[in-house]
């Protein structure tokens, strides 16, 4: 009886392992499969076997950054960089201030403010969209690149919420202390808050600029210059003979944003689960 | 009523110096000797009337009539564009507003400086106001920017979306043709018969399959790959959380494109299936309904999956061990456990996020527009049989000048996802107050 249960046990396990090898290769494949594409010596997708290349190099990396007469990738970096940290900056001071201000302060438009927000959300994002092209095209802000940070970092402060739930589990208690030793407002927030939500203010700048970072409609509308491309645009201009190309632009982008989150994900965790209980 | 019975009473007891505010902003405070305020107060006043004088006033009539004089490059008459004055209407409604807010402000602050002054106390100074502005009223300060920015960027745009769905915009009346109001003839267009009217059921129908498809599958996939790790046996559990964790850092349209090429016609799979002997298959073409459709939920699985399941393990580690300590005793085998213990506590736990799932997958926009953008197909108009609602709208709106028809798309898909919404929070705020109750 002992011994079968024990047989069960081992069974068991070994099943679980074998499930889990088979869901981590299905999410870790198609990584590797473009991580060896960028690799390859040829650019097309036609001259691989089944899943691999048949020789590898440096060259595509190479051709990445040097020919840049069709598709300028450093430039399309540059472009993209520079949103994603405008966005970053200006989106997180917005986004923290806002759930600060709400989570500390009680004032008589807060609740319809929360509301307002909550319905805004269920507006498809798109729809705000269309008609952001339409007023951009109107006001000739076509082809800006502080456009789209000032439409990013506007955008931000919508999503709150998290944040807001964040500070709400820091006591209270706190400020009044530092009231009572005649503290102002301003700098309990500078001088206390903020140096005790460093968990949450990493996973708000990580997630502000992550979208910038990944996002392809906005850019798509707004730059419809070549130089002006993100990297999003410009991979998505390219075609299956230009697939090594594509795996390469794809890698260099995704290993700084891998890097971050692997080296972040603890904060991110707890910034997001502590975030998630008041909500 | 509480409010009308103060607002009388303060209209019975102010002087005639705070009733001179109400004709000219900021008197009352420049007789009491708040010079800077009410000046501020007059100065607002004078900005907004020499506005309404110079272009208000017919920026409003221009949002009723939306312009009467069409361009003729013949005569050589510059015409009125609809657009503008659509949007230079919106805009004039704003000053309203806002102006009216200023003047109650300003109504409130000429009663208050009264009081104090009956009361025998100083007016407050307005470098002290100033100074409250970082104290006590530091949220005016905080939230000005943010809501100006959610105001200009969020607010705006749809309300002109709103209002853009009951006009004719669109299609070949674009400045400089003249737009019209036209009422609710977008939403019979597009429920009645007309061109529009089989695409959108047939969407809509493909719709609602995919949202609630797709949710269910990554829910329950992401909380089995939840529990898979959080089982004792499994060692190393750091180790086997990076390989979702590498799939959700990944940017989605690089994992979107790379499935595309995965799929494609010269794409390895299709590779493999030539070297075994067979014909290239298109999974992704025009006729390729359903293997387009499969792909489309094995993807989006692949997508979000990881993010579930981060958050289902942190709920997971939050539950009360001891309740399974009895079930155990009490005979139940693990799946019994998982049937009535795990899934109806990781239900009502995670409802917010399933909530918000579900309307994600319902907009879902980047899967089928990066698998499959860009294919019109015979029986639906300017859309393909993958096409989600806010893919015809992209469609519709971006690639094909509808803007109009866009814009009443987006509302039905708002009333959708609202009500869903609604209607799961109060039952999902019935069950919880039932919960506390017990």
């Amino acid at each position: 009886m002992k011994q079968n249960r024990k047989a069960g046990r081992v069974v068991d396990s070994v099943i679980t392992h074998i499930v889990l090898i088979v869901v981590c290769f299905i999410f870790f494949f198609p990584c590797l499969w473009l991580i060896l594409a960028s690799f390859s010596k040829s650019g097309s997708i036609y001259s691989f076997r089944g899943f691999f290349p048949t020789e590898f190099s440096l060259d595509t990396f190479k051709k990445l950054f040097t020919d840049t007469t069709m598709y300028n990738y450093p430039k399309w970096f540059l472009n993209t960089l520079v949103i994603a940290l405008g966005s970053c900056v200006l989106g997180s001071f917005l986004t923290v201030l806002t759930a600060y201000t709400m989570s500390r302060f009680d004032f008589k438009s807060r609740k319809t403010m929360m509301k307002t927000t909550m319905i805004l959300g269920m507006f498809p994002s798109f729809m705000g969209m269309t008609a952001v092209y339409l007023l951009m095209t109107q006001f000739g802000l076509i082809n800006r690149l502080w456009g789209l940070i000032l439409i990013y970092s506007a955008g931000a402060p919508m999503g709150y919420l998290t944040q807001k739930g964040y500070f709400d589990t820091i006591p209270k208690a706190i400020d009044e202390a530092a009231k009572v030793d005649g503290a102002t407002n301003f700098q309990i927030f500078r001088k206390i808050n903020l140096p005790l939500s460093k968990p949450m203010l990493v996973y708000t700048a990580l997630t502000s600029f992550a979208w910038p970072w990944s996002d392809f409609i906005l850019p798509k509308l707004l730059l419809k210059e070549k130089d002006l491309y993100t990297v999003a645009v410009g991979l998505m201009s390219l075609d299956e003979t230009e697939f090594a190309r594509f795996a390469a632009g794809s890698v260099f982008i995704a290993v700084p944003i891998v890097v971050l989150y692997f080296s972040l994900v603890k904060n991110m965790i707890s910034g997001m689960s502590a975030g998630a209980v008041k909500g | 009523m509480e409010k009308w019975n103060g607002f009388c009473e303060a209209a019975k007891n102010s002087s005639w110096k705070v009733k001179l505010s109400a004709v000219v902003m900021g008197g009352g405070q420049l007789l009491y000797g708040c010079w800077q305020k009410g000046l501020v107060y007059l100065l607002v006043e004078l900005s907004v009337l020499y506005y309404f004088i110079t272009r208000g006033i017919s920026d409003l009539v221009g949002f009723f009539t939306l312009g009467t004089q069409k361009a003729d490059p013949w005569t050589g008459t510059a015409g009125d564009n609809s657009v503008v004055m659509l949007l230079m209407g919106i805009f004039a409604w704003i000053v309203i507003a806002v102006f009216l807010c200023i003047y109650v402000s300003n109504l409130k602050d000429a009663y208050a400086i009264e009081r104090r002054v009956k009361a025998g106390e100083q007016p407050i100074s307005f470098k002290a106001e100033l100074a409250q502005l970082l104290d006590r009223k530091f949220y005016i300060t905080a939230l000005a920017l943010p809501v100006l920015g959610v105001c200009v960027f969020h607010i705006l745009p749809i309300v002109f979306m709103i209002l853009i769905a009951f006009t004719n915009y669109g299609g070949s009346i674009v400045p400089p043709e003249l737009v019209d109001w036209v009422g609710f003839q977008n939403f019979a267009q597009l429920t009645t018969l007309s061109r529009f009217a089989p695409t959108f059921f047939r969407i809509l129908g493909w719709n609602v399959v995919w949202a609630v498809l797709s949710t269910g599958l990554n829910y329950f996939a992401g909380l089995g790959l939840a529990l898979l790790l959080n089982k004792d046996c499994v060692r190393g559990k750091a180790f086997w959380r990076l390989f979702p964790i590498l799939a959700y850092a990944i940017p989605g349209f690089i994992t979107l494109l790379g499935f595309k090429f995965m799929f494609s016609y010269g794409g390895p799979i299709n590779q493999i299936i030539r070297d075994l002997g067979g014909t290239a298959i298109g999974f992704l073409d025009l006729d390729a309904k359903w293997s387009a459709r499969l792909i489309g939920l094995f993807v989006n699985c692949w997508i979000s999956v990881p993010s579930i399941m981060l958050l289902a393990t942190g709920h997971l580690s939050n539950r009360d061990m001891t309740i399974y300590e009895s079930a155990r005793i009490d005979g139940a085998n693990r799946w019994h456990q998982f049937k009535s213990l795990t899934l109806p506590y990781m239900i009502f736990t995670t409802t917010p996020v399933i909530l918000s799932q579900f309307v994600g997958n319902f907009n879902n926009f980047g899967i089928f527009y990066f698998l499959r953008g860009g294919l019109y197909m015979d029986n639906y108009f300017l859309a393909s049989d993958t096409d989600l609602l806010i893919n015809w709208l992209y469609n519709l709106s971006i690639d094909n000048n509808y803007y109009s028809i866009g814009a009443a798309i987006s509302l039905v898909i708002f009333l959708i996802t609202s009500t869903i919404s609604l209607a799961v929070y109060v039952r999902s705020a019935a069950f919880r107050e039932e919960d506390t109750f017990q």
